[in-house]
């Protein structure tokens, strides 16, 4: 938290402090040159009419940005120096057009102090000019604090502050600026202060973890080759043999020798919860037949063919419903022919009224697998099947995944339910609870991929009508060109939690369902409402399409495709390849 | 199976040898075990039949309060001025405990009056349309299908205009062919109630009451005040209230506590830390008499279940039916070894030489001594109970409950504690018309065996004040009203000293009364409370283990899969992964551990945004071998780890960056 302080400090009297350690400091005087080469750029009107059209001013720093090395991106110092000091630079291209690429290969303060004095002393006139604006911006920081808040008034100004105040503790500039003594040493001890300290106690790192400035990550993105598709995430885990097998089998075995233990407390009426890391399913697997095979030797099955019952449940499955249970309950328990009632809140007081009226021989066992999934978590569900549990004639085996779970019942819905916990670590992989490729696409925004990527898309569209071409074309130049604003925008640059990133978040989002209507009716792609949605409904369908409400409620369509794999549909669709 | 939402369990066709294989290996096992868990079910039936009685006693007068409130005579109609007759019962912060209070009102209300009683709650009825439609559905107790509900139930009336299923109509017509005296409407919890619905049911009721005999009853968790406070004034104006307290969960924890652990004539008891800690859990968190008795269920089931010498609490258990395993586990208990160096010290080497090489021996000597060691336990009790009847009889100024008094006594802390002090103290000061009701107060307890004769002592006392002739009490040389200060100067020095008032004759008789009872009561306390834990087979007595129940629930699922995925190897247990334990955190991420492990372990380390990408690499430098094979194993080892890590909860999405997710939970936390 310490490091926030200088920061906004700096922020607050920016040019104060620069004229201060000018004066204190001049071992950094070659740096502050530079800077105060931008800061006269931001005060003197004068200037920034002659020497800043705003389509230069945008070229370059795009270019500034694209031409970025990778290794650049990983330093923040980097960003943040070319846009801070980008008028200059720009300014610079109009004067002696150094090539860009090569100003951000050489950042370092001393090589471009180093270079601007020889540029001085080659060109006379341009070094006389520095010097006259030096002595103005000198004058100008001397002025009182209105003249300060004039600048903040600028437009530009407020960009420039609020760069500052990004979380990027590592820019030694910024600390300089921040601290006009000692601040080489000041810096010097600060780096090792971001190595995480060791062992700290788990509040503490968190909030070490979330302080101002802590979530600094690189730009580094997968490349859409190296994550695997289902066909050859499957063929490699076919092949795959886990070193660990036999302890895994060690611990299963170790959980089925509680198996004897766990009927005895269900029949004493308790319900039993299994928690742990790893897929359950194994155990409850076994647990069912070891239950059957005890049910069978009980005295009401003996002699008789008829089989015991046991219900099992698979909560993980993404279309289980209470419904689903419960008529499972109800064809187990009640005469063939009944007449079911569809809502489940009176087919749960039927089965519930037919277990006290005709209690079967043995409690009915109910096996769930994974109770906290996110079907069975759905408001009336967990109260119902409370109150199912509750029930003396239903014995509950339940497993549960997250960690979290105890959190999902209140205390009287836990006094129903009457649980016992058996911790079961199994390390078993999560195979049917869980699809890795699919939940790892939708993880990092890319479950485009779903559909087969473009090739997919390009099969879908192909065999849609022509209309429906063109709204897909229209939704994706829109959404591309959401994309390259931000991208435009001199304030992506990546920095998280910054209000700027709205806009981002905006592109993200995708375009706003009306926007995108009226674009399609005045491309005659739709006449009506109904038609704009009939053709939208066949995108939802194949998934080439999400919508999602935005904070102020208006719904957003967006296809979930990276800015790259846009870029190649917009190609395809323009160039009617499909 | 695996895909399938629900389904009834058809065993694979190989499944009948494997289930007959299992059934011989342990059946000399099970025999025993069953025969332990006859005991647990005798036993535990006997407690299931206090803890309901103590139960049914706690609110019974509450109840019928409420019974005779509902059956009153209506006093509304005649006088023309109609009001709603309404309870409102004060149920108390518990929430849990309200369900079964309703319950058993309900049951009460409907064998002893001849009323109908509909609960509703509040998750039933999110508005006035549902609320009705849930109403009359109980009322009439109707099953039918309520899918298309409006419009078929009009069309199939055919007399007169169709009724639709939310009309209070339907209730009218149920009326006149059943005639109930009485409609009694219990609202569980009224606080969860829309303040406004509730207007509008009472608005709603009061219109039908010519019609239709309502009373109402409010389960209020807070206070009849602010009930009061939701309600606007023209609803109020439609009620007649009543206030009715439901006996509160704590004190009913203390009486369930009393009738269940301390309490004399019981087998097995709960050790002290135990139940130290269900009550300490009891206060702290949930208030929940279903949790307790859960409590003292699972402990009694894991005594019998997991304890092989239990058996030796069943009542008339003989030698012959005894395995001998079971004696073998005697002579290792830890209690039977001190007691043979006891014995051993006190040169009784025969004795010790018996136990131990004749089974028979031994059988009759544990026997003895269990039966012995539930009466000392037994005394442990009556003492504490007699403990706390003379600290209520002395009126004395800190209320110590009796399940902490037990707690002590059964830890062994009593004898010579302060608590103790203090009231041996204050019976020497005790006045004749205090000791009147302390003495009343031990001969009211019968079942309790006390060493000193109160008869005795009551006789002595009744002659002593039949020789006094003023009403004041009589004083002992102790009590401190006898004592007076005298404040002298000397000197210009003040003086302070003691005075003591002269005794008279009679008073001097008493002081000679009270310190015997003192002595003899002393004495009682000092021999009595022993250190249960040190009794000889005090693992048969006594079941104090915190294991199993702490964990069954109060589980911590977190720590648990945290600890997973932070050291596979405590669950694991294999070679490869375990040289991480004793070399610190950087030795911890070896490359065998489970991909999920590792995973986690890099998430750990990162901040609370995570470059997927960086974390690939990470992954990839630490499990990664050469290879283009290798390389699509790893990857797809990592995929299915942050897929698992997704599952559970540990990250999420974010928009914030490309390919990166936000951590979601803090180790430890």
């Amino acid at each position: 938290m310490k490091r926030k302080f200088p920061d906004n400090d700096t922020d607050a009297s920016t040019p104060r402090k620069l004229r201060t350690r000018l004066e204190d400091n001049p071992v950094f005087d070659p740096e502050f040159e530079e800077e105060q080469d931008v800061v006269p750029e931001m005060q003197t009107p004068s200037r920034r009419k002659r020497g800043r059209p705003s389509p230069e001013l945008d070229t370059p720093r795009k270019s500034a940005l694209k031409a970025r090395p990778i290794p650049g991106q990983e330093t923040p110092k980097s960003s943040r120096r070319v846009l801070f000091s980008t008028p200059s630079k720009s300014r610079e291209d109009d004067t002696d057009g150094t090539p860009t690429i090569v100003r951000n290969a050489d950042r370092s303060a001393r090589r471009k102090s180093a270079r601007r004095l020889i540029e001085r002393a080659i060109n006379g006139e341009t070094s006389e000019d520095d010097a006259l604006e030096e002595d103005e911006a000198l004058a100008q920081q001397i002025l009182s604090d209105e003249e300060e808040e004039a600048d903040g008034a600028d437009p530009k100004v407020p960009k420039t502050l609020y760069h500052e105040e990004a979380p990027i503790p590592e820019t030694p500039t910024k600390r300089k600026r921040g601290r006009p003594k000692g601040s080489g040493k000041k810096q010097l001890e600060k780096q090792p202060s971001l190595v995480p300290p060791e062992r700290l106690p788990p509040h503490e790192l968190y909030f070490w973890q979330n302080r101002i400035g802590g979530t600094k990550t690189s730009n580094n993105i997968l490349s859409a080759e190296v994550l695997l598709n289902h066909d050859e995430y499957f063929e490699t885990m076919q092949s795959y043999q886990d070193m660990h097998d036999p302890e895994k089998g060690f611990l299963l075995e170790l959980h089925s020798r509680a198996f004897d233990q766990w009927l005895f407390e269900l029949s004493q009426g308790f319900n039993i919860c299994l928690y742990g890391y790893g897929s359950k399913r194994s155990i409850t697997e076994a647990f069912t037949s070891h239950l059957y095979a005890h049910l069978l030797s009980q005295p009401a099955y003996a002699g008789t063919k008829k089989p015991p019952k046991i219900i099992v449940i698979n909560g993980y499955t993404p279309n289980t419903t209470l419904k689903h249970i419960l008529t499972t309950l109800a064809t187990a328990l009640l005469p063939k022919g009944t007449r079911l009632p569809n809502q489940p809140p009176s087919l749960l007081k039927l089965i519930l009224d037919t277990l006290t009226s005709t209690p079967p021989p043995h409690p009915i066992p109910l096996i769930l697998n994974s109770l906290d999934s996110v079907p069975l978590r759905k408001s009336p569900t967990p109260t119902l099947l409370a109150q199912l549990a509750s029930h003396p004639s239903i014995n509950l085996l339940c497993t549960v995944d997250t960690p979290l779970f105890p959190l999902l019942w209140d205390i009287s819905l836990r006094t129903q339910y009457r649980f016992l916990h058996h911790d079961t670590t199994t390390f078993s992989p999560y195979v049917a609870e869980l699809d890795a490729v699919e939940t790892v696409n939708e993880l990092l925004g890319r479950s485009g991929r779903r559909i087969g990527g473009r090739d997919g898309v390009g099969f879908v569209l192909r065999s849609l009508p022509e209309n429906a071409r063109s709204l897909f074309r229209i939704l994706v130049t829109e959404q591309l060109a959401l994309m390259l604003d931000d991208m435009e925008d001199p304030s992506f640059d990546g920095e998280p939690a910054t209000p700027r990133n709205k806009s981002t978040d905006a592109a993200a989002q995708g375009i706003e369902y009306r926007v995108l209507y009226h674009k399609a009716v005045e491309e005659f792609v739709c006449s009506s409402e109904v038609g704009f949605r009939t053709l939208l409904k066949e995108f939802h369908d194949h998934q080439m399409v999400e919508s999602r409400k935005d904070s102020g409620g208006a719904e957003r369509l967006w296809v979930p495709f990276r800015q790259e794999e846009l870029e190649g549909l917009a190609e395809d669709l323009v160039g009617e390849a499909f | 199976m695996e895909h399938e939402r629900c389904y009834i369990y058809t065993p694979p066709q190989s499944e009948e040898r494997a289930a007959k294989r299992r059934r011989t290996d342990s059946s000399n096992h099970q025999a025993q075990l069953s025969a332990r868990l006859d005991i647990y079910r005798e036993l535990w039936a006997q407690q299931e039949e206090r803890i309901h009685a103590t139960l049914e006693e706690a609110d019974r007068s509450t109840l019928e309060n409420i019974v005779n409130f509902i059956s009153s005579p209506s006093r509304n109609h005649d006088q023309g001025l109609t009001c709603i007759l309404t309870g409102l019962i004060i149920a108390g912060p518990s929430i849990a405990s309200h369900g079964p209070f309703f319950d058993r009102l309900g049951r009460k209300i409907r064998n002893e009056t001849n009323s109908a009683y509909i609960l509703l709650t509040s998750g039933e009825c999110p508005n006035l349309k549902s609320l009705l439609k849930n109403l009359i559905k109980k009322v009439t107790s109707r099953t039918e299908d309520d899918d298309d509900d409006d419009i078929a139930q009009g069309v199939s009336s055919r007399r007169g205009p169709k009724v639709l299923d939310f009309d209070l109509q339907h209730v009218q017509e149920w009326q006149t062919r059943n005639h109930v005296e009485k409609i009694v409407v219990a609202v569980q919890d009224s606080e969860a109630f829309d303040a406004g619905l509730l207007a509008e049911v009472i608005d709603l009721f009061h219109s039908w009451l010519d019609r239709l005999p309502f009373v109402l009853l409010f389960g209020i968790a807070t206070s009849a005040e602010s009930f009061e406070d939701r309600l606007s004034g023209r609803a109020l104006r439609y009620l007649e209230g009543e206030k009715f307290n439901v006996t509160q969960t704590d004190k009913v924890i203390e009486t369930l506590f009393g009738a269940t652990v301390a309490s004399t004539d019981v087998p097995l008891r709960i050790g002290p830390n135990l139940s130290r800690r269900m009550l300490d859990r009891q206060k702290d968190y949930v208030q929940n008499v279903q949790d307790l008795s859960d409590g003292l269920k699972y402990a009694y089931m894991s005594h019998f279940y997991a304890n092989c010498t239990s058996i030796f609490l069943k009542k008339d258990i003989t030698f012959k039916e005894l395995p001998k395993e079971v004696l073998e586990a005697v002579r290792n208990l830890p209690s039977f070894r001190k007691w043979v160096e006891l014995l051993l010290d006190s040169r009784k080497t025969q004795e010790v030489r018996k136990l131990l090489d004749s089974d028979e021996h031994l059988f009759e000597t544990v026997k003895a001594n269990v039966i012995s060691g539930q009466e000392v336990l037994a005394a442990v009790t009556a003492a504490v109970i007699v403990l706390v009847r003379l600290r209520e009889a002395l009126q004395m100024t800190s209320q110590v409950p009796l399940s902490s008094i037990w707690i002590r006594a059964a830890s062994g802390e009593l004898a010579e504690s302060p608590l103790l002090r203090e009231t041996m103290l204050s019976i020497k000061k005790v006045s004749s018309d205090k000791l009147g009701q302390v003495l009343a107060s031990f001969k009211a307890a019968e079942s309790i065996y006390l060493p000193v004769d109160i008869s005795a002592f009551q006789n002595a006392l009744e002659d002593l004040l039949k020789q006094k002739t003023d009403s004041t009490p009589l004083r002992t040389q102790d009590d401190v009203r006898t004592n007076s200060l005298r404040t002298t100067v000397v000197a210009q020095k003040v003086e302070l000293s003691k005075h003591k008032a002269a005794l008279s004759e009679q008073d001097k008789l008493y002081s000679e009364l009270i310190a015997r009872l003192h002595d003899d009561l002393e004495n009682y306390f000092n021999g009595t409370f022993i250190d249960p834990k040190e009794l000889f087979l005090s693992e048969i007595l006594i079941y104090d283990l915190r294991s199993p129940l702490t964990e069954v629930f109060q589980p911590k699922p977190r720590f648990a899969i945290e600890r997973a995925l932070g050291s596979p190897h405590d669950y694991l247990g294999c070679d490869c992964c375990s040289a991480a334990g004793d070399k610190g955190a950087e030795a911890a991420l070896s490359a065998t551990q489970p991909a999920t492990a590792i995973l986690y372990q890099l998430y750990l380390e990162s901040g609370s945004l995570i470059n997927v990408a960086d974390l690939w690499a990470a992954f990839n430098a630490i499990t990664g071998e050469e290879g283009e094979d290798n390389d699509h194993k790893t990857m797809a080892l990592f995929q299915r780890a942050l897929a698992e890590l997704r599952y559970l909860g540990f990250v999420k999405p974010s928009r914030k960056k490309t390919d990166h997710v936000t951590k979601m939970l803090w180790k430890g936390l």
